[in-house]
């Protein structure tokens, strides 16, 4: 009871910091001068109307890379962590039977959640959306198959390759700015295109999809990796 | 020159590229992920090259092009360079470290192996503050992923703790950096440095938020149980990435984000390093789990550089090399201790003896424990030289003060556990293996650790030309340590010859003061070198040792700065130390004599930083300009040195170490080692000379604890059993007189100093190598197991003899000299008292003395030393050729102390001793002549001698068993015997006084820190949610302390 | 504070996670309600993000139809933060997933997930 209050008190301390910090001076009226930048040379400079998209990819694309790089490093910890021996899968687990309409539903939606996923990470450029959410909308895709049939494998094959080739590709793509460009990930070494149509903004569309297929190949071997182990305990 | 970026580039690709091997096998993915760390590390050891010795101009990269604060830039500049080349160096060899363990778990964990490096790589050279965030995030859960490489629970748990509190702590990093985003609409490091956001309300907030998120990665005590049970539970080969990787990045980190604070937040900084740096060394100490134990030193050392940071606006210019020289150290001996741990699997610190199995391993051990602690020749020990120098020169003695208590605490653990590994007894000492790619790491640490001390000599102000000759020497010994012992003893007697051949002739020519010394530590050292040739076998480790420490002893006289004496000191305190713990008995007096010797060190800086401060000297001349607190520095400076000569309080350790050493060793520690202590006290009494008003109640002082030492050091002696034992509190009580001949400050008492200090020099020489032979013929140190020994031992009798005369201070011998003197002196100066407790001692001496004598050369033979051989010739030549040096003194003292005299005169010139033409010594109360004195004598004990002959002609010789024997057996049991408890008499009147009571005061300190230690570290109850707390408390309390108030 | 603006019902939401949050990890004993409360607390602090970020009355950063090219620096919010909150949010799942990953491997070893019984490891 004392550490629980104690706990409060601890607790209660660090919001009157946080709200000391925050200050609630009201918020800005104006963009400070970074964005500003971004708003005013950013279709210029990158060329992509979503100015989100021009500031991951491009200003800030090493945060991405970063970014990227978390979840490829949760993704191998977890392989290896959580990799199933064989010999612990001697007894078939036993599930119990998912619903028709669980089941049905997913054959006709899963391909369709693909799609869309590749939709949303290739036209991260434009409109909300990118690499990221287009790869957890692929990734939520394979929830929904492994939720109707959790006794599907998943190819862990092909999902470490398109993730190793994708994370590769980013890299070059990001030498390759360095090399032909004005720097480490710079998206005009392939021409800026018509501003607002698919084919602009340089090499993002091209990292994006990257990026999506990495993040969604990432994602689906975390959690098909997450399900497997499950099927050990059952 | 290849770009920085490629480090973080290659680093990533490869990682990306090694997914694709995971069905193929390991041994190629291995290989691969070792090649792009050598390539990092060949990258940003190119940039460290050009930086530092090109002149090479910084680099920066800018993402996408684009200038900062619109995009994201890297910076490799000449700290960068440093700090991603040790971080690289680390990983490649931990990774060859570790590379069994690698492929054991697959590709999968070699990636996360590598994107750690990655991840500190970026963290290492970014300039902005949310992709700093980002790529420690990477380091952070790669770290996690690692522990996974032991898949115990307990490494599960700690993995799982470390998960939540660097969670917590990069939320409240990232909370940070939004509230520093709101108020100065950038994240590039520059900007914030320059909008000074300390002075927005808010913005102290947020800043506020920043740097307590990086302290808490650096596990400040006590919010840091989750990165203690992370050493302890995780795999030794990633306790060295923590500590050596990513520990060393992140107080770069902190020393890339402070100047975004104002001068108070930096206090605060060295305020937190200050309670990490203290606590944690406190806790280690009752720490006995050897990697917690490391865990616990490395959060110590990251908190002394936390320090070293915070208080960076006072160090100057000097500030980087210090850093450098500390955080190198560290990191090359904590990765190498962790890499230790990891080959011989033992947890228990006791465990650590199977060490001794290996001794090159043993050497590496040694190797890091005293770079830990800051012994040269490491670049800590230059480092915390200057760091004590520039905060002294700042005035800030009370950060100089809690780094060396802190360094004192560490050194009371490192020293025990390195005790441990030489020495403790252990049952079976199980052999383990050794695969070459964890030895190479290890060795690569121990040996880069030499060589950088080297290059690191010039951080240190007034390190001159410091001389590495004799070091490069005793290497060459210690390379040659393989040859059989005569081989070594050989080329180490040539060796010192030609050291004294080179420093001699200077010193008599310039300074006649170092060339006194100079005979004592060069010619008694070949002297003592000599018994060597009694020993057979190997003697490993021996001689670096003895040469260590006469390379120190030498080295002190050459000194010429104040850094270059505490250089030698401290390398003669290493030597001494190695040479003394390897007795049989030894563990506990090394270990005694250690930490006396660390402690008196470390106050010893403390008054050297004092007389650099006031004075804006580095020479030795220093002590003499001391302008300011000139007590101060003098009374530490004089405890520094009364640890060496064993001054009552501080004498302890004297005892064993002497009486267990190895029968050649005691003569070298006792007869030349105790002289060092003596000289470094002259050349401080020079320089404060006596009249000046803060000196005088330091002298009498220091006349009062002398006469002290030497009355409670004699009694003691009397009730030995011991023949080592006496000889070494006789020893204390000698230097005792000395210390009170000195501090009377007049020429006869310096005179008299002078005459004990070679006296002592030379019987105390012959008496340890007697007796030290005697014990290796005999096997035994008790006096009361002997006896009789005139018969087979006549050469040692007649050497023991003339040495216990020339102590007694009998005339003829020399010791009369320095007695005459010494009342003398007291008496011109007054201290009647003090000189009556002197001489009630000189009568006490006799007590011990007889019993020396009688106990072991006269009454009866024992049965089982009826064969018993005389001594090894080696031990009695040395003794033969001091002994023909008293006579030479005691025939003609004036030889000697009229060169003493001119020694003296320049300090004090009102002579008040003449001599007459017939070498007649005429002082104001009486004249001697030391040649009369020994004819008169000899004549007599001639004509004695000649009469007891005639009286015996007639006498019946009998057999040892024909008479009746009374009050002695020479049977067993030996406690009956005459000789045992001799002077029960006097113990039951006196003895109260020899009660060990000072001793009981020191094991009394030493359980208090204990227990302290131990209640205090339960706080750690391995909770991983209490853990949490603590980190938000501590951000709670930190914010209340730094701002005063909510 | 003339009035209650859209940032600051989202910072006052936020931080209100945040402390929602830290309470769960600190007082909950149960390892899967205090990851939990690990990401409710991560939440609060993205949603912290967003609210910094946004500036009165105007649109999302995305040069469509409803901003005009040359007025965009008066139109929109700052792109930065959203940047940055995506980033952070992908960050929190990878450490969701391995805290997750830790949970299960806690569980299947000693078969208890309170946090109270891995302590095996202290002083």
């Amino acid at each position: 009871m004392l550490k629980k209050i104690f706990t409060a008190a601890v607790i209660v301390a660090f919001a009157i910091i946080l709200l000391k910090g925050y200050g609630f001076s009201g918020p800005d009226q104006q963009l400070n001068e970074v964005a500003e930048r971004y708003a005013e040379k950013g279709p210029e400079e990158v060329g992509a109307a979503n100015l989100v998209t021009a500031v991951i990819v491009t200003y800030r694309g090493l945060d991405t890379l970063g970014e990227v790089t978390i979840l490829f490093l949760t993704a191998s910890i977890i392989g290896f962590f959580l990799k199933t021996r064989r010999e612990d899968l001697t007894a078939p687990p036993q599930v119990r039977k998912t619903s028709e309409i669980l089941s049905t539903a997913s054959r006709i939606i899963s391909p369709i959640i693909f799609l869309f996923g590749a939709y949303v990470f290739i036209n991260g450029h434009l409109t909300p959306g990118g690499g990221f959410q287009g790869g957890a909308i692929v990734a939520s895709g394979l929830v929904l198959m492994l939720l109707a049939n959790p006794l599907k494998t998943v190819n862990h094959k092909i999902i470490s390759v398109v993730e190793s080739i994708s994370g590769i590709s980013f890299v070059l793509l990001g030498v390759l700015g360095l090399v032909l460009a004005a720097g480490f990930l710079d998206n005009a070494f392939i021409g800026p295109g018509r501003f607002g149509s698919l084919i602009s903004a340089g090499a993002i569309p091209i990292i994006y999809i990257f990026i999506g297929l990495k993040v969604g190949s990432e994602l689906s071997g975390i959690v098909s990796n997450l399900q497997e182990t499950q099927k050990e305990e059952i | 020159m290849v770009e920085p970026i490629y480090i973080v580039a290659s680093g990533l690709g490869i990682a990306f590229l090694l997914g694709l091997f995971r069905k193929t096998g390991e041994s190629l993915p291995g290989l691969i992920m070792l090649l792009t760390l050598a390539f990092m590390t060949f990258v940003s050891g190119q940039w460290l090259i050009s930086l530092m010795f090109e002149g090479g101009t910084p680099q920066y990269t800018y993402t996408a092009g684009f200038k900062p604060p619109f995009s994201i830039n890297l910076l490799m500049g000449q700290s960068e360079a440093v700090i991603t080349t040790m971080v690289n160096g680390v990983g490649l060899l931990g990774g060859l470290y570790l590379l069994d363990r690698l492929k054991a778990q697959g590709v999968n964990s070699m990636i996360v192996f590598l994107l750690l490096f990655v991840g500190l790589n970026v963290v290492v050279m970014t300039r902005d503050l949310f992709n700093l965030f980002v790529f420690l995030e990477v380091s952070s859960v790669a770290i996690v992923g690692l522990v996974l490489l032991e898949r115990s629970t307990q490494s599960l748990s700690a993995g799982f703790k470390y998960l939540l509190a660097t969670a917590l702590i990069s939320g409240i990093l990232l909370i940070g950096i939004i509230l520093i985003y709101q108020y100065a609409g950038s994240l590039y490091i520059d900007d914030l440095v320059r909008a000074n956001l300390t002075a927005v309300k808010g913005g102290m907030v947020a800043v506020f938020l920043i740097l307590i998120a990086v302290a808490l990665e650096l596990k400040p005590f006590p919010a840091n149980g989750w990165g203690l049970d992370l050493y302890q539970g995780a795999h030794p080969g990633l306790g060295a990435l923590v500590s050596g990787g990513f520990a060393t990045a992140m107080v770069f980190v902190l020393y890339k984000l402070l100047p975004m604070a104002g001068g108070g937040w930096q206090y605060m900084m060295a305020t937190l390093g200050a309670v990490t740096f203290i606590g944690s060394n406190l806790l280690g100490i009752k720490q006995g789990h050897a990697k917690r134990l490391l865990g616990y030193s490395s959060v110590g050392q990251i908190g002394l550089l936390m320090i070293v940071v915070g208080l960076s606006q006072h160090l100057g210019e000097a500030l980087t090399a210090i850093a450098c020289g500390l955080l190198v150290s560290h990191f090359l001996a904590k990765s190498g201790l962790f890499w230790l741990a990891g080959i011989i699997q033992k947890d228990g610190l006791r465990d650590w003896a199977v060490l001794r199995k290996k001794p090159f391993l043993l050497v590496l051990f040694g190797t890091f424990i005293f770079a830990l602690v800051g012994f040269p020749p490491f670049p800590s020990f230059f480092a915390k030289w200057e760091l004590i120098m520039q905060l002294s020169a700042a005035e800030g003695f009370a950060w100089a003060g809690i780094v060396l208590f802190g360094s004192l605490l560490e050194g009371i653990y490192l020293f025990r556990w390195l005790g441990y590994s030489i020495k403790l007894d252990h049952q079976e000492l199980p052999s383990f293996r050794l695969p070459w790619q964890k030895i190479l790491p290890v060795g690569i640490s121990g040996v880069a650790l030499y060589i950088l001390g080297y290059f690191a000599t010039p951080i240190a102000s007034g390190a001159g030309s410091l001389s590495y000759l004799p070091l490069a020497f005793i290497v060459l010994v210690f390379l040659l340590d393989f040859l059989p012992a005569r081989v070594k003893n050989v080329l180490s007697l040539a060796g010192m010859a030609f050291y004294g051949y080179m420093i001699m002739p200077g010193l008599y020519e310039n300074d006649g003061l170092r060339f006194l010394f100079s005979i004592i530590f060069v010619i008694g050292g070949i002297l003592t070198l000599l018994p060597g040739f009694a020993y057979t076998g190997k003697r490993r480790g021996f001689y670096p040792a003895a040469l260590l420490m006469f390379a120190g002893l030498g080295q002190l006289l050459t000194a010429e700065t104040l850094l270059q004496f505490f250089f030698a000191w401290e390398l003669m305190t290493v030597g001494s130390y190695i040479l003394i713990i390897r007795g049989k008995r030894s563990m506990r007096h090394g270990y005694t004599y250690m930490l006396f010797s660390v402690g008196g060190a470390f106050l010893m800086l403390a008054g050297f930083g004092i007389a650099y401060a006031t004075s804006g000297m580095t020479s030795l001349e220093a002590l003499g300009q001391v302008t300011q607190w000139a007590g101060w520095a003098s009374a530490l400076i004089a405890i520094g040195f009364m640890t060496k000569t064993a001054t009552l309080g501080l004498h302890i350790w004297l005892p064993g170490a002497h009486a267990e050493a190895e029968s050649d060793v005691s003569p070298m520690v006792s007869a030349i080692l105790l002289k060092a202590g003596v000289f470094g006290l002259l050349l401080l009494f020079i320089s404060m000379g006596a009249e000046s008003a803060g000196s005088k109640p330091l002298f009498y002082v220091l006349g009062w604890l002398g006469a002290i030492t030497a009355l409670i050091a004699n009694l003691t002696a009397v009730f030995q059993e011991d023949a080592k034992r006496l000889l070494a509190y006789s020893s204390i009580g000698q230097l005792g007189y000395i210390l009170f001949a000195f501090a009377i400050m007049t020429h006869v008492g310096w005179l008299a100093g002078f005459t004990y200090t070679i006296n002592h020099f030379m019987y105390k020489a012959i008496l340890f190598l007697v007796v030290g032979g005697i014990v290796m013929r005999l096997k035994t140190h008790n006096m009361y197991e002997m006896g009789g020994l005139i018969k087979r031992m006549p050469y040692s009798f007649i050497a023991v003899l003339i040495g216990i005369i020339a102590l007694s201070g009998l005339p003829p011998l020399s010791g009369f000299a320095g007695k005459w003197l010494f009342y003398n002196a007291g008496i011109e100066k007054g201290w009647y008292l003090q000189g009556g407790v002197v001489f009630f001692s000189g009568i006490i001496a006799f007590l011990y003395l007889y019993r020396l004598i009688h106990s072991v050369f006269l009454g009866q033979l024992k049965d089982r030393h009826r064969t018993v051989k005389e001594i090894s010739p080696w031990f009695l030549v040395p003794a033969y050729v001091l002994i023909l040096g008293i006579m030479a003194f005691s025939a003609n003292p004036e030889w000697f102390l009229k060169p003493f005299g001119q020694i003296t005169a320049p300090y004090f010139p009102d002579s008040q001793l003449t001599w007459q033409s017939d070498g007649t010594a005429v002082g104001q109360l009486g004249y001697w002549n030391g040649t009369q004195v020994m004819a008169i004598v000899m004549a007599l004990f001639v004509a004695i001698t000649l009469w007891l002959i005639m009286l015996n002609r007639n006498a019946k010789k009998v057999k040892q068993f024909n008479i009746v024997y009374a009050a002695e057996s020479p049977e067993t049991p030996e406690t009956t015997h005459i000789s045992y408890n001799l002077y029960a008499g006097y113990n039951k009147a006196l003895g109260v006084l020899t009660r060990p009571g000072i001793t009981g005061l020191w094991n009394w300190i030493s359980e208090a820190v204990t227990e302290l230690a131990d209640q205090v570290r339960r706080i750690y109850s391995g909770n991983g949610q209490t853990y949490v707390l603590h980190v938000l408390t501590y951000v709670v309390i930190v914010y209340l302390i730094t701002t005063g108030g909510l | 504070m003339e009035q209650i603006g859209l940032s600051h019902i989202a910072i006052t939401t936020g931080i209100l996670l945040i402390l929602t949050g830290l309470w769960g990890i600190l007082t909950q004993k149960n390892i899967i309600k205090m990851i939990i409360g690990f990401s409710l607390f991560d939440t609060g602090i993205h949603i912290v993000m967003v609210g910094v970020g946004y500036v009165e009355g105007k649109t999302a950063p995305i040069l469509d139809e409803a901003v005009q090219l040359k007025e965009a620096a008066r139109q929109i919010v700052d792109p930065l933060p959203q940047a940055m909150v995506l980033t952070a949010i992908v960050i929190g799942i990878g450490i969701t997933a391995l805290m997750l990953a830790y949970a299960l491997r806690l569980y299947q070893k000693n078969k208890t997930l309170d946090i109270q019984k891995f302590n095996d490891l202290k002083w």
